[in-house]
Order: structure tokens, then C-alpha cells, then sequence
């Protein structure tokens, strides 16, 4: 991944975390699919849960952006 | 034999110095009807965080060396006799494909922003209503919901083209709304050789929006230009 490029405007980020997350992003909820149900059946719930916890620090991380905005 | 699947690779008959795979296995290339399969032989595992990064990994290094590749989704194990059927029904198919992304890489695009004209309410909820017409309303909230949706997305369209013209060969948008704010993204598939383009132009529509945040990420495989959707989209519901 040492190509992978990015702009970040406004507050500071961890790039290594936003680089793991937004590799996980890619693979795990892009990509072509053949066998769903084979997916599930390997990953078992962890693949879920995983991708689940993703989605909720997103959210999380842009209301506690937003909070912050406004108190400054 | 299983095989656990990264991508398919155009033109392709090595691969030089590929990374190890998913659970440390080799990398294979396997030729099927003319299409190039990068995969690992498995018995099944447990995911970790290092077999999302080594998937990553090894579809990054084929996009270095091939001229178009279809990434897989993490986690697809078939049989050999399943892939290569798969292969046979959809040749025509992934090779549309391969032509579509041939020589462009991804680049994503997520936005932040405050939520402004959201859809007004339909009904005082305090009211008591029977179940037939709660079903009713929520149909009518939920349809309202989606157009709403389609309009941020078309608006969102409309600035992009404005601002990267014909940069963009094709174009993804997601819009998540939640109770404040407006999560979108936008996938644009661009051509490598104007990734710098792309990337000046973005910075100069960031500064005109102020009031929204982005981070622009890439360039990547094409992971979202993948799917062969019309195929095969209906029969498993893929998005």
C-alpha cells in the first residue's frame, strides 16, 4: 500500500488508521462477487461483525466531528 | 480442491514477485478459457486482519502488472469446477468488463456535511393511527426517503461533472443520510495516466465547499466497477 495517496482536509487523522480502514472498506464491501453464500459460510459471523463495527466507528467518528465543530 | 479467488487479470501470463496470500498460502495463476484467475488453494479459515491486507495486497500487485483486472470480495472460495464454470457463462461478460476498466484506477471520494433539506415530515406521529395506514405512511416516508436520496445523488453528479468533466470515465454515488449529517461517497474510475489531473482538480472543488469535509483516497483496483451486475445482480441480490 505504500502508493496509496490521499488528501485530508480539516482535522487531524491517523493515515495508517484511515488507510487500514479504508482498505477493509474495499475489499470487504467491493469487489466482484461469485458465491455469496460460500462467503458466508467461510467467514462465518466474524466477516459480519467486522464489517458492521466499520460502518458504526464511520458514523460515530462523523458526529463526534460535527460535535466538536460546533463547540469551537 | 478449493480455491480462494483474488481477481481476474486480462492478458496476463505471470506474475512477477507476487505477495503470500490469504493464510500465508502461494499465489496461483490459472488460465481459464484465455482469462487469467489469480488464486490460493484453501481448506477454509478463520479471517484475521492480515488476510483482508494480504487480499489487498495481492489484487494491488496484479493491478501493477496487468492491464485491467476485476477484483474479487474478500472471502470467495470456490470449486475449481465452480470457477470454471462461472468463467464459461460470463466470458463475454468479464471481457466487456476488462474493456471498461482497461488502463484506470479508482479513485473514492467521501464527504461530510451538515443535513439540509431533509424531507419534511409527513404526519404528526403523535396522532394514533391504525396499522394499515402506519404501513401506508412509512411506504410514503421510506419512497420520500429515496427520492430524496436520488436528488443529494444527481446534485452531487451534477457538481463532479462540472468540476472533473470528461476525467471521469464512470461514477458511483452513495448517499447515507442520518439524523444531522449527510455521509456521501462518490467512485470515479479514471484513467492512470490523469490521476494528477484528477487529484488538482479535486483539491480546487474542496476549497470552493468549505462547509462540507472530504477526503479523497486512491488511486485503487477498480473494487467498485467490479461487479457484473446485470448478469448477476437479480439472481443473488448483489449491490
Amino acid at each position: 500500500m505504500s502508493d496509496f495517496d490521499q488528501i485530508i482536509v480539516g482535522e487531524e487523522w491517523d493515515s495508517s488508521d484511515l488507510s487500514l480502514l479504508e482498505t477493509l472498506d474495499h475489499v470487504l464491501n467491493r469487489g466482484l462477487v461469485i458465491a455469496g453464500e460460500i462467503t458466508i459460510s467461510v467467514a462465518d459471523i466474524d466477516l459480519i461483525f467486522i464489517g458492521l463495527n466499520v460502518l458504526v466507528s464511520s458514523v460515530e467518528t462523523a458526529h463526534e466531528v460535527l460535535r466538536k465543530r460546533e463547540t469551537e | 480442491m478449493k480455491l480462494y479467488t483474488y481477481c481476474f487479470a486480462e492478458s496476463l501470463n505471470g506474475l512477477n514477485n507476487p505477495p503470500r496470500g490469504v493464510s500465508g498460502a502461494p499465489v496461483r495463476l490459472l488460465k481459464i478459457d484465455g482469462i487469467a484467475v489469480l488464486a490460493s488453494i484453501t481448506n477454509g479459515f478463520r479471517p484475521t486482519q492480515n488476510d483482508f491486507i494480504a487480499h489487498a495486497a495481492v489484487v494491488r500487485s496484479v493491478f501493477k502488472q496487468a492491464k485491467s483486472i476485476l477484483p474479487f470480495r474478500f472471502g470467495q472460495i470456490l470449486t475449481e469446477p465452480h470457477l470454471r464454470n462461472y468463467v464459461s457463462r460470463h466470458r463475454q461478460a468479464i471481457k466487456a468488463n476488462f474493456a471498461h476498466l482497461r488502463g484506470c484506477a479508482e479513485m473514492n471520494v467521501r464527504m461530510i456535511g451538515t443535513r439540509e433539506n431533509a424531507p419534511p415530515p409527513i404526519v404528526n406521529t403523535d396522532k394514533p393511527v391504525g396499522p394499515g395506514t402506519r404501513f401506508l405512511l412509512d411506504k410514503r416516508r421510506e419512497f420520500r426517503g429515496d427520492e430524496w436520496q436520488a436528488a443529494r445523488r444527481a446534485e452531487l453528479s451534477e457538481w463532479f461533472t462540472e468540476k472533473l468533466g470528461q476525467l471521469k470515465r464512470d461514477e458511483k454515488i452513495n448517499v447515507i443520510p442520518s439524523d444531522r449529517i449527510i455521509i456521501a461517497r462518490a467512485d470515479h474510475l479514471i484513467e492512470r495516466g490523469r490521476i494528477p489531473d484528477y487529484r488538482a482538480k479535486m483539491a480546487g472543488a474542496i476549497e470552493e465547499r468549505p462547509e462540507w469535509r472530504f477526503m479523497v483516497s486512491g488511486p485503487w483496483p477498480p473494487y467498485s466497477f467490479a461487479n457484473i451486475e446485470l448478469e448477476f445482480g437479480s439472481q443473488f441480490g448483489v449491490s
